[in-house]
């Protein structure tokens, strides 16, 4: 019962960094372009990421199934892990979550966005490989669809932010074409409407496809602990609780990526926020609608480097993209190193002082990360300060809050 | 594995490109048909007005909501169990 509580628990925390780190997949160009004031947009995003979480009906009771083999087909844990309330099964699920956590807050630290289902899945699968081997894995699935981690993890990783960074460039040059002629002043004032709306759709959207694998996770972890038997319905204050915890994770905003998104990438004007927020709603929506559901992280990133591309004479800082595109290379193992060491740690100590001793370990780092942050903190007054070049990760803060630190 | 991908991706260029690049293009024009309208400071060329642009600039800007709002409405149903058809020309929910 601790155990199940424990996970319930770092599921939902899990849920709220998910929301939190990815504000500004929607966001982060409508603030920097000043077509939303900072609260505004984080509210703004956090409702309809309220209102996508309980658009999203469909049942993700199989989002474990995509990379690991815990769960029959039907959602149902596999018959081998109910043994003793399900305890092996909710020890991997626990700490995929813990990795997944960790890796999120980690990468907020340094202003990177990375994205929270690589983190969530890298987890999983360090926690997998350390209670199973290599055969709890599934790597490709059996060939007939896209599946496992090759063709659901891997495969869109490449792809997507370059899907995205061409519809981006396209919808940019054309919008530049066709209002060439107009004032610029009028033109800005003009797209920051249209930016409102797509950056609208983006959150939207990260409701209706991000809120659910915490459900999912939620829901499986209860059906193996037996408190729950229905494999086509999620209980409804598992649906309250995950919509609520992305909602208030976004609203909180995690203004260190907002920053570099918004800033960091390139100088965004408003015509060229609303073709990437264009682009991300399409690619996002359309993905998820054919069935293979791509990282909005990978794919806002892409579509603002391509509104960056489609403008002539616009800066692209590749050097902050390619600290970014480590990150995401780096995201998997990360994540699963972290489970892979909660898993072997919890189980090697066992009963009721692993799981316990684990989550007090999350409860540290997140505190000394808490802590950290506190030293250069970015926050909605000085989100859009200049972007100074060549900076450290640490120190992509506004010049004001380092000086007044220092 | 990697012609299965090649597939489910190009079908996702494909559709993004037409709605993720064609529906800013169309709100595009029609900021420039509402500047156009204007006149004055809103074009580069400071012209004066034409009204009737007006007209033509929210015809696009309608157009975009109503593909959005289509749009919405199909992945939205289709959650539910529903799916939007097209036979009768306007879209209406059919049970799946």
């Amino acid at each position: 019962m601790l155990l199940l509580i424990l996970v319930i628990g770092t599921a939902i925390a899990f849920d709220f960094t998910n929301g939190f780190h990815d504000t500004g997949n929607a966001m982060a160009t409508s603030i920097a372009t000043g077509a939303l004031k900072p609260k505004t947009a984080v509210t703004l995003s956090a409702v309809l990421n309220l209102i996508g979480a309980f658009l999203s009906v469909e049942v993700a009771l199989t989002v474990t199934n995509a990379v690991i083999r815990i769960q029959d087909s039907s959602g149902a844990p596999r018959p081998e892990f109910l043994a003793n309330n399900g305890h092996e099964l909710l020890m991997i699920v626990f700490c995929g979550l813990i990795g997944g956590i960790v890796w999120n807050l980690l990468t907020w630290l340094l202003g990177l966005p990375s994205s929270s289902s690589h983190a969530l899945f890298g987890g999983m699968i360090g926690a997998t490989l350390a209670a199973l081997g290599i055969g709890g894995v599934n790597w490709m699935g059996d060939g007939t669809k896209l599946d496992g981690v090759v063709g659901k993890v891997i495969l869109p990783a490449f792809a997507s932010p370059v899907v995205a960074a061409l519809v981006a460039t396209i919808g940019t040059w054309l919008v530049f074409r066709i209002t060439a002629g107009v004032a610029e002043r009028y033109a800005e004032s003009g797209f920051r409407w249209g930016q409102i709306g797509t950056a609208s759709l983006v959150s939207l959207a990260h409701g209706t496809n991000d809120a659910q694998k915490t459900m999912g996770v939620i829901t499986l972890a209860l059906i193996a602990y037996g408190s729950w038997t229905d494999t086509h319905n999620v209980p409804t204050w598992v649906k309250v609780a995950c919509a609520f915890a992305i909602a208030a994770g976004t609203y909180t905003g995690g203004w260190r990526i907002i920053r570099t998104l918004g800033k960091g990438l390139v100088e965004i004007s408003s015509p060229q926020g609303m073709a990437a927020e264009a682009s991300s709603a399409a690619v996002i929506l359309t993905s998820s609608h054919l069935g293979f559901a791509l990282s909005t992280t990978h794919v806002a990133t892409g579509s603002i480097l391509g509104s960056g591309l489609g403008k002539r004479g616009a800066d692209v800082r590749w050097g902050v993209a390619m600290r970014m595109v480590l990150a995401w290379f780096i995201t998997l193992p990360a994540a699963g190193l972290v489970g892979a060491l909660c898993f072997w740690l919890g189980n090697g100590i066992g009963g009721y002082a692993g799981p316990l001793l684990v989550f007090a370990i999350l409860l540290g780092l997140t505190g000394w990360m808490i802590a950290h942050s506190r030293k250069t903190a970015v926050h909605a007054g000085n989100v859009n300060e200049e972007w100074r070049a060549e900076s450290k990760p640490g120190a992509s803060v506004p010049a004001e809050t380092v000086a007044t630190k220092a | 594995m990697f012609q299965l991908f090649g597939n489910a991706i190009g079908q996702v260029v494909a559709i993004s490109i037409l709605v993720g690049a064609g529906l800013p293009a169309l709100f595009a024009f029609g900021i420039r048909a509402l500047a156009s309208g204007a006149g004055g400071t809103a074009e580069v060329s400071g012209d004066a007005g034409r009204p009737a642009m007006k007209l033509v600039a929210w015809i696009c800007f309608a157009l975009v909501i109503a593909v959005i709002a289509v749009g919405l409405s199909v992945i939205i149903s289709s959650g539910f169990g529903y799916r939007v058809s097209f036979d009768n020309i306007f879209p209406t929910f059919i049970k799946k």
